[in-house]
C-alpha cells in the first residue's frame, strides 16, 4: 500500500517550522537544524526501521537556508518528495539537490517580495494611522500586531500545503522554464519601486547653508530685515527633489557592497556626517 | 522602573528577538518592529501615549531594518524596547524633540548590546550541531527538538534577557542619580534629529543590496523615488502601481521569451 502522509502530521511539520525555524541559527548550517526538527514527525510517519530513519533525518539537517516565511513552501515540496521517496518513487539524492536548488530562489523572493516590500508597505499604513490620530495613536500598533502574523501565517501554510501538494513534478516544470527566475525578477522589480519610494519618504538629510542680511529696498527706502539671500537646500531640491538623501542611501549602498563595510561603521559615518551637518547648520545659523 | 516592569519589558526583548520561542513572524517581524513594541513598553510603563510619540520616529529611522539572508545589521528588539524605555524613564517633563533624542541615544546603547549578543548566541548554537547529528545517527525522529528548540532556546533566552535586565536595570539606578532634562545641551538634540532623519538611509542600502543585481535596476529604483518626489504619491498609491508594473512585467518577460 502506498504511504501517505496524514493531515495531522503535515500540520505538526508546518507549526514546528513556523514558530522554530530561527531558533538556532548558527554558521555552519544555518537553518538546518530546525528542518530537520520540522522534518521529524514526517520521517517518523513515513519510515518504520531505524536505518531509514537515521537516513532521512541526516540529509535535513544539512545546511539550509531561506526567508522561512514564504520559504515554507520548501518544507511542503520535500515533504511531498519523502513521500515519493518512501514509495520509491524519488532518491534521496534527487531530494537532496533540490533542497539545495531551493535555497537560492525562496530566499530571493522571500526578501523582495515579504522584507522589502510587503512589511514596509504595511508598516507604512500602520504609521500613518497612528500618524493621524494623535489621540489613538497605539491605533497602528495594534492593527500591525493583528494583520501581520495572522497573513502571514494563513499564507505561509497555503505555501506550505502547495508545495506539498505541486510536489517534484510541479516544480521540476515550473523551474525548467524559466518560470521561477521570471518570477524572482519580477517580485525584485516590485521590491526596488517600493524601496524606491521608501527611500524618498524617510529619508532625510538637509544642506543647513544659508545667507541671511539685512536688505535695503531703494524703492521704498526702506530695510528689508532678515531676508535669506542663498539657501543651498532649496537650490539643491530646485535641481532634484531630495537629492540629498537620495544621494546618502547610494553612497550607503556602495559602501556596503563594493567597501564590504559593516553596518556598525556605516552608523558611525552617518553620526559624524550629523555631527558636521549641525555644527554647519548652527554656523550659518539654520539651527538656533 | 519597578522590578516586574523590568523583567516584562527584558522578556519582550527575548520575544522580539530572531529565533524566540513564539517565531520570527510573530517576534522578530512583529514585536520586534518599532511601532508594536513602543506600544507594548507604553503599556508595561502605563504611557502609550508618550511611548507612541517616540515609537513613530523610531519606526521611520529603523523602516529599512530586516536581515537579508541572516545577517543581522542591527539589533532592533533591544535597540527599539531599551530606546523607548529609556525615552520613558529619563524623559520626564521634557519637550517632543528632547525625549525623541533620548530615545535615539537609548536605542543606539541597546541596539550595540543586542549586536554583540547576538554574535555570541550565534556561535554558541554551534555545537548544537553536534547534538543534532547524535540524534539523527541514532533515528531518533522524538528527540529532534531538542538540539533546535530547547537547545536554542535556552541559548537565546540566556543571551537576551539577561543582559536586558542588567541594562534596563543600571538605566533606573542612573534616572535616580541624576536630572537628565537640564544636563542634555541644545546642539545635541539637534543633532541627534539629523543623525536620525540620515539613519533611515541605512537600512535602505542595506534592503537595495540584495535587490540591485543588473545595472539597469537602479532606473526602476528611481522611479519609485520620483514617484514620490514628483508625482507626490502616498506609499500606498506606490504599492498599487508597483503590483501593477510587477503584473505587466511578468505578461512581458513571458512574451520576450516565447518570441525568441
Amino acid at each position: 500500500m502506498a504511504k501517505k502522509i496524514s493531515e495531522k502530521t503535515l500540520k505538526k511539520s508546518f507549526w514546528n517550522w513556523f514558530f522554530w525555524n530561527g531558533c538556532s541559527q548558527q554558521a555552519e548550517s544555518m537553518l538546518g537544524m530546525a528542518f530537520g526538527q520540522a522534518m521529524a514527525p514526517v520521517v517518523d510517519e513515513l519510515y518504520d526501521t531505524k536505518e531509514e530513519k537515521s537516513a532521512a533525518l541526516k540529509r535535513h539537517i544539512t545546511l539550509f537556508n531561506t526567508e522561512a516565511q514564504v520559504g515554507s513552501i520548501c518544507n511542503g515540496i520535500v515533504c511531498g518528495m519523502e513521500e515519493a521517496n518512501a514509495n520509491g518513487e524519488c532518491t534521496p539524492e534527487i531530494i537532496s539537490s533540490v533542497k539545495t536548488a531551493l535555497i537560492g530562489p525562496t530566499s530571493a523572493i522571500g526578501d523582495s517580495l515579504w522584507v522589502a516590500t510587503i512589511i514596509p508597505i504595511l508598516l507604512t499604513i500602520c504609521l500613518s494611522i497612528s500618524q493621524a490620530n494623535e489621540t489613538m495613536s497605539w491605533v497602528g500598533a495594534v492593527l500591525y500586531l493583528v494583520i501581520y502574523p495572522l497573513c502571514t501565517c494563513i499564507i505561509s501554510w497555503n505555501l506550505f500545503k502547495f508545495g506539498y501538494k505541486s510536489g517534484l513534478n510541479g516544480m521540476q516544470t515550473f523551474m525548467a522554464n524559466g518560470k521561477l527566475d521570471k518570477l524572482t525578477d519580477t517580485m525584485t522589480v516590485m521590491g526596488l519601486l517600493v524601496v524606491g519610494a521608501l527611500t524618498a519618504s524617510y529619508v532625510s538629510m538637509s544642506l543647513p547653508i544659508q545667507i541671511v542680511k539685512d536688505v535695503y529696498d531703494a524703492t521704498t527706502q526702506t530695510t528689508l530685515e532678515a531676508q535669506v539671500l542663498f539657501n543651498a537646500d532649496n537650490m539643491l531640491n530646485a535641481i532634484f527633489p531630495k537629492i540629498l538623501p537620495l544621494g546618502l542611501t547610494l553612497v550607503v549602498y556602495h559602501l556596503y557592497t563594493k567597501k564590504k563595510w559593516s553596518p556598525m561603521k556605516l552608523m558611525g559615518l552617518i553620526l559624524v556626517l550629523a555631527a558636521i551637518l549641525t555644527a554647519v547648520g548652527y554656523a550659518f545659523g539654520v539651527y538656533a | 522602573m519597578s522590578t516586574v516592569q523590568i523583567i516584562l519589558i527584558a522578556l519582550f526583548i527575548y520575544l522580539g528577538a530572531i529565533g524566540s520561542i513564539v517565531g520570527n513572524t510573530i517576534g522578530w517581524y512583529t514585536l520586534g518592529r518599532p511601532l508594536v513594541a513602543s506600544f507594548v513598553v507604553g503599556l508595561i510603563m502605563g504611557d502609550v501615549p508618550t511611548a507612541m510619540m517616540v515609537g513613530i520616529p523610531l519606526q521611520i529611522m529603523y523602516m529599512g531594518n530586516v536581515t537579508p539572508g541572516g545577517a543581522v545589521a542591527w539589533d532592533l528588539s533591544y535597540a527599539t524596547y531599551i530606546g523607548t524605555a529609556g525615552a520613558l524613564v529619563f524623559g520626564k517633563g521634557m519637550g517632543t524633540t528632547e525625549i525623541i533624542g533620548l530615545a535615539v541615544v537609548f536605542a543606539g546603547i541597546g541596539g550595540l548590546v543586542g549586536q554583540l549578543m547576538w554574535n555570541v548566541s550565534y556561535a554558541l548554537n554551534l555545537p548544537l550541531n553536534r547534538i543534532a547529528n547524535k540524534y539523527a545517527e541514532a533515528g531518533e525522529t522524538k528527540k529532534m527538538y531538542i538540539p533546535n528548540l530547547v537547545g536554542g532556546q535556552l541559548i537565546g533566552f540566556v543571551c537576551r534577557f539577561i543582559p536586558a535586565v542588567i541594562v534596563l536595570t543600571s538605566m533606573t539606578a542612573a534616572s535616580a542619580q541624576a536630572d537628565f532634562a537640564s544636563l542634555i545641551p541644545g546642539w545635541i538634540t539637534t543633532m541627534l534629529g539629523v543623525f536620525g532623519g540620515m539613519m533611515a538611509a541605512l537600512g535602505m542600502g542595506i534592503i537595495l543590496s540584495f535587490l540591485l543585481k543588473k545595472k539597469y535596476h537602479i532606473a526602476i529604483f528611481l522611479i519609485g523615488f520620483i514617484l514620490v518626489t514628483y508625482f507626490g504619491l502616498s506609499m500606498m498609491g506606490v504599492a498599487v502601481v508597483a503590483v501593477l508594473t510587477a503584473v505587466l512585467y511578468f505578461v512581458v518577460v513571458d512574451k520576450v521569451k516565447v518570441e525568441e
